[in-house]
């Protein structure tokens, strides 16, 4: 089966789980009191933001390997991972005011990891449009590599300023030293969700990838 | 807490299902469409 | 070894200060530039409406970053004529040192403008400066250095891309606003008073992020200008 297709296989089977998760979510997951049906926003949103968060290391993860290694085949992961990162972290940056309006009354703040997230945005957009303007493959691969562990990099300070400051952003209740505070029935729905979009992930780089691999124009 | 207590932010919940269904489905059509492109795309 | 690398990179250096001291059209016109956005802020506001210190640091912040941004334009831009640059990578001197040398310089030049600005900026605003000018010298410094090494390594790229002068501020953007937020938050608190300690955790933060991103872009430069 060539790469597009178990692609795609990949993605309809994510998107039909996806779909599953909702009803879970929607139907099977307890109200939380203080925010009201508004938290539920949390299963799509963290989830996002992972894959997001997910495919910028895997740029920058591909970048270094490809700086050393110099196969194309990196930098068309590479590529294929930033493209799939901006369709991820608009969902991040949609869900997240919406959720942030009923429980902060606000769209938006600049706290610092709002601020950080949005920033992963422009790395994606800046790094597509890099390797939009830069005709020589060569180049382009090496100057998209050096842009690509540079986004890299700016992730742990995304994780890390929460701790740093007291900020209006939740603090991390599953990501953090002790163990996760979140109640067992939404912790479940929450790892199906964030299991189901790491799916979604894969099925969209291969698909990406293969794209990328006929045009040979990553 | 009462159900009637707790916030009515439904609408908030809806819209964010929604958005985000959209948006994976539409990178899904533009990937299969590009996919199935006989020439560079 | 470390010796050689550091007087090829003052050489690096210098000879970027020597030519824009004969010239001095980039320092000119970032130091115009700077006066002019802070005499227009300075005549836009209405002193009875908001109190100078609510938009002080904004203004010098924002202020800084045109500085900066301005400068990084010109860091490559003199190497792209009569292909200088491949002139300056055929020299018997490491990658390192070219970087090194390219970021001092840069350094030297945001540092002119900024001292320049800081002072215009306490001649017209009428804030207390004097009070905290050392925390405050150190968070203008903090600041700009992780900013300006990764703005360094980025100009050499984009100095090749079609759309130059766009590519840079769309790339830097992600990297420049962390460590402006944390500046203009600083300046805001020992602006107003605050004590040390409230803003202990920026600092680390922008340590942190200067550390990272000054020993990341020395690492990167060579992939930037091997052929």
């Amino acid at each position: 089966m060539t790469l597009v297709r178990s692609g795609r296989w990949i993605t309809g089977i994510a998107l039909l789980l996806v779909a599953g998760v909702y009803v879970r979510a929607l139907v099977y997951t307890p109200v939380e009191i203080h925010q009201g049906l508004a938290q539920k926003i949390y299963y799509v949103h963290v989830p996002s933001a992972w894959s997001a968060m997910l495919a910028m290391g895997m740029v920058g993860l591909a970048s270094i390997l490809f700086l050393f290694l110099k196969d194309p085949r990196y930098d068309r992961f590479a590529s294929a991972s930033a493209e799939v990162g901006t369709a991820f972290s608009l969902v991040m940056l949609t869900t997240g005011p919406l959720w942030a309006r009923p429980i902060w009354n606000t769209w938006w703040t600049w706290d610092a990891r709002l601020t950080l997230t949005l920033m992963l945005f422009f790395l994606f957009v800046g790094y597509q449009v890099l390797r939009g303007a830069v005709t020589d493959p060569g180049l382009r691969a090496r100057y998209a590599a050096v842009v690509g562990i540079c986004g890299m990099v700016l992730l742990p300070f995304i994780h890390l300023s929460v701790y740093l400051f007291r900020t209006l952003h939740p603090m991390p209740i599953v990501l953090k030293p002790s163990k996760p505070s979140l109640p067992g029935s939404m912790l479940v729905t929450l790892l199906l969700s964030v299991g189901v979009f790491t799916l979604l992930y894969v099925g969209f780089v291969m698909q990406r990838y293969a794209i990328g691999e006929r045009s040979d124009d990553a | 807490m009462t159900p009637d207590q707790i916030p009515q932010t439904g609408g908030y919940m809806v819209a964010a299902y929604i958005v985000t269904a959209v948006i994976l489905l539409a990178y899904t059509i533009v990937l299969w469409r590009r996919g199935s492109a006989k020439t560079k795309s | 070894m470390v010796v050689d690398l550091l007087r090829h990179a003052w050489l690096v250096a210098r000879k970027d200060l020597y030519l824009e001291f004969r010239s001095r059209t980039a320092i000119t016109s970032a130091l115009v530039f700077t006066a002019l956005v802070l005499v227009v802020f300075e005549h836009g506001r209405d002193p009875t409406a908001v109190a100078t210190i609510d938009l002080a640091p904004s203004i010098l912040w924002v202020t800084f970053s045109f500085a900066g941004m301005l400068t990084l334009n010109r860091a490559f831009n003199a190497e792209l004529e009569n292909q200088a640059l491949d002139g300056l990578l055929l020299a018997p001197i490491s990658r390192t040192s070219l970087f090194w040398g390219k970021l001092v310089a840069n350094l030297a030049f945001v540092a002119v403008v900024q001292i320049a600005g800081l002072l215009l900026f306490t001649l017209f605003f009428n804030v207390p400066v004097w009070r905290v000018w050392a925390p405050l010298v150190a968070v203008m410094i903090l600041a700009t250095v992780g900013f300006i090494a990764v703005g360094t390594l980025f100009s050499a790229m984009v100095v090749r891309t079609r759309f130059a002068e766009l590519m840079l501020p769309v790339l830097l953007l992600p990297f420049l606003l962390p460590p402006l937020i944390a500046a203009v938050e600083v300046t805001a608190k020992l602006l107003g008073g605050r004590p040390l300690s409230e803003v202990a955790g920026w600092f680390r933060l922008l340590a942190a992020f200067d550390v990272t991103f000054v020993t990341l872009a020395t690492l990167l430069f060579p992939a930037t200008v091997t052929e």
